[in-house]
C-alpha cells in the first residue's frame, strides 16, 4: 500500500495538471472551440429516437392535397396552411419536397450543424445554431429576437443528413422553450445541395 | 520470459509507442472539444452533466500522459491513467458493439469524409477494441516493469 503511494499522488498531479490545462484552455477558446462544463439543461441526452419511426408518414398523403397549390395561377397558401400545427408531434419529420415548399414559403431555417460547417455553406437566410458549442441558447435567442417566430409557426430544423441527431436536439430545446411546430428536414444538407437548391456560404446568414 | 518480456528495451518501446498514439490522438479533441463531446454523447452511455467535464479534461489528460511517458517522468502513473483509460474506451466501444449501436469511435477526432455505412461503422468498431486492447497490453508491460520489488 505505502510502496504505490508515490504513484496514486503523481496520478493525482496529472490529472490536477489536465484539470488545470482544460480550464485554462476553455476559457481562451473562441465561442465556436468552447463547451460548457455543466450542461445546464437536460434535453441534451434525451434519448436519441430510432430513426425510422418517424420517417415514412408524410409523403404520400401530402402529395395530391399540394399540386394544385404548386400551379403558377394558384394563390400562393400561407405557410401555416402548409405546415400545420400538429399537437400530437410537435417534432416531426418533413421530405425533402416539403422542406423545399416551406423554403419557399419563407419559413425560418434552423441549421444546427457546426459553426465552420454553416461557414462552409448553409440554406440561404438560415440560422446557425449549433447544439454542442458554447452559447446555443444566446444564438436561439437572437434567433427568436430577429426573426420573431411564433410558438405554433413552422419552423424547419436541419444537419448534416444521415443518422444525424443534432437537429433533434435542438428540436428538444426548443420544444422546451414552448414551440410547437418543428419539422426536421431529416436528410439535411447535403441532400439540398445535391438538388442544387440555392446554397449560402460564410458565416452570415 | 518474463525476463525477457521485462527488458529495459522493450520497456522504452512501449513507452514510446504509447506516448506517442496518446499525443496524436489527444491533439484534434484538443482542437476540437464541442466535436468530443458530440462524439461522447453519441455514445449514449455518460448523463449530461458528465459531457462537458469529460470533453475538456480527458483530452489534456491523454496528452500530458502521454508526453510523460516519452520523457520518463513519472511511467507508472502515465501508464496507470492510459490503462484506465484504455480499459474504460474497451468497455465503452463493447457495450455499443454488443448493442449494434454503430457509434463514430472520435478516438482520433471525428471521422473525416463522407457517412460510413452501418456494418462498415460496426467493423471500424471490431478493430478499434482490438487496438485498444494492444495498446492495454503496452501499458501492462510497463506497469509490471516498473514495478519496484
Amino acid at each position: 500500500m505505502l510502496r504505490s503511494a508515490p504513484t496514486l499522488l503523481h496520478a493525482s498531479g496529472l490529472l490536477a495538471a489536465a484539470v488545470l490545462c482544460a480550464a485554462l484552455g476553455n476559457a481562451l477558446a473562441g465561442p465556436e472551440r468552447q463547451v460548457r462544463w455543466f450542461q445546464a439543461a437536460a434535453p441534451i441526452l434525451a434519448p436519441a429516437p430510432p430513426a425510422p419511426v418517424p420517417a415514412p408518414a408524410p409523403p404520400p398523403k401530402a402529395e395530391p392535397a399540394r399540386e394544385p397549390a404548386r400551379g403558377p395561377e394558384a394563390p400562393r397558401p400561407d405557410r401555416a396552411h402548409r405546415f400545420p400545427p400538429d399537437p400530437a408531434t410537435v417534432i416531426r419529420d418533413i421530405s425533402s419536397r416539403d422542406a423545399w415548399d416551406a423554403f419557399i414559403l419563407k419559413a425560418p431555417f434552423l441549421d444546427a450543424r457546426r459553426t465552420a460547417e454553416f461557414a462552409e455553406g448553409h440554406v440561404p437566410g438560415a440560422w446557425s445554431a449549433s447544439v454542442w458549442e458554447a452559447a446555443p441558447e444566446a444564438r436561439i435567442t437572437e434567433f427568436e429576437a430577429r426573426a420573431n417566430p411564433g410558438m405554433k409557426d413552422p419552423i424547419v430544423l436541419y444537419c448534416g443528413g444521415g443518422d444525424c441527431q443534432d437537429s433533434r436536439l435542438l428540436a428538444d430545446k426548443l420544444v422546451a422553450l414552448g414551440y410547437r411546430n418543428l419539422l426536421i428536414y431529416r436528410d439535411g444538407f447535403p441532400d439540398w445541395a445535391a438538388k442544387g437548391r440555392p446554397v449560402a456560404r460564410g458565416a452570415e446568414r | 520470459m518474463t525476463a525477457l518480456l521485462l527488458h529495459p528495451r522493450i520497456t522504452l518501446a512501449a513507452r514510446f509507442i504509447l506516448g506517442a498514439v496518446f499525443i496524436a490522438a489527444a491533439l484534434p479533441k484538443l482542437a476540437d472539444p464541442p466535436g468530443f463531446m458530440r462524439a461522447l454523447w453519441n455514445y449514449l452511455l455518460f448523463p449530461g452533466w458528465a459531457l462537458g467535464p469529460m470533453a475538456l479534461v480527458v483530452p489534456w489528460l491523454e496528452l500530458l500522459c502521454g508526453l510523460a511517458l516519452i520523457a520518463g517522468l513519472w511511467p507508472r502513473a502515465a501508464a496507470g491513467w492510459l490503462g484506465l483509460m484504455l480499459l474504460a474506451f474497451v468497455a465503452a466501444l463493447s457495450i455499443n458493439l454488443a448493442r449494434r449501436h454503430p457509434v463514430d469511435c472520435g478516438c482520433f477526432g471525428s471521422h473525416p469524409g463522407p457517412p460510413r455505412s452501418e456494418p462498415e461503422r460496426l467493423a471500424a468498431l471490431r478493430w478499434d477494441i482490438l487496438r485498444d486492447l494492444g495498446l492495454l497490453l503496452l501499458a501492462a508491460q510497463i506497469l509490471a516493469a516498473t514495478r519496484k520489488p
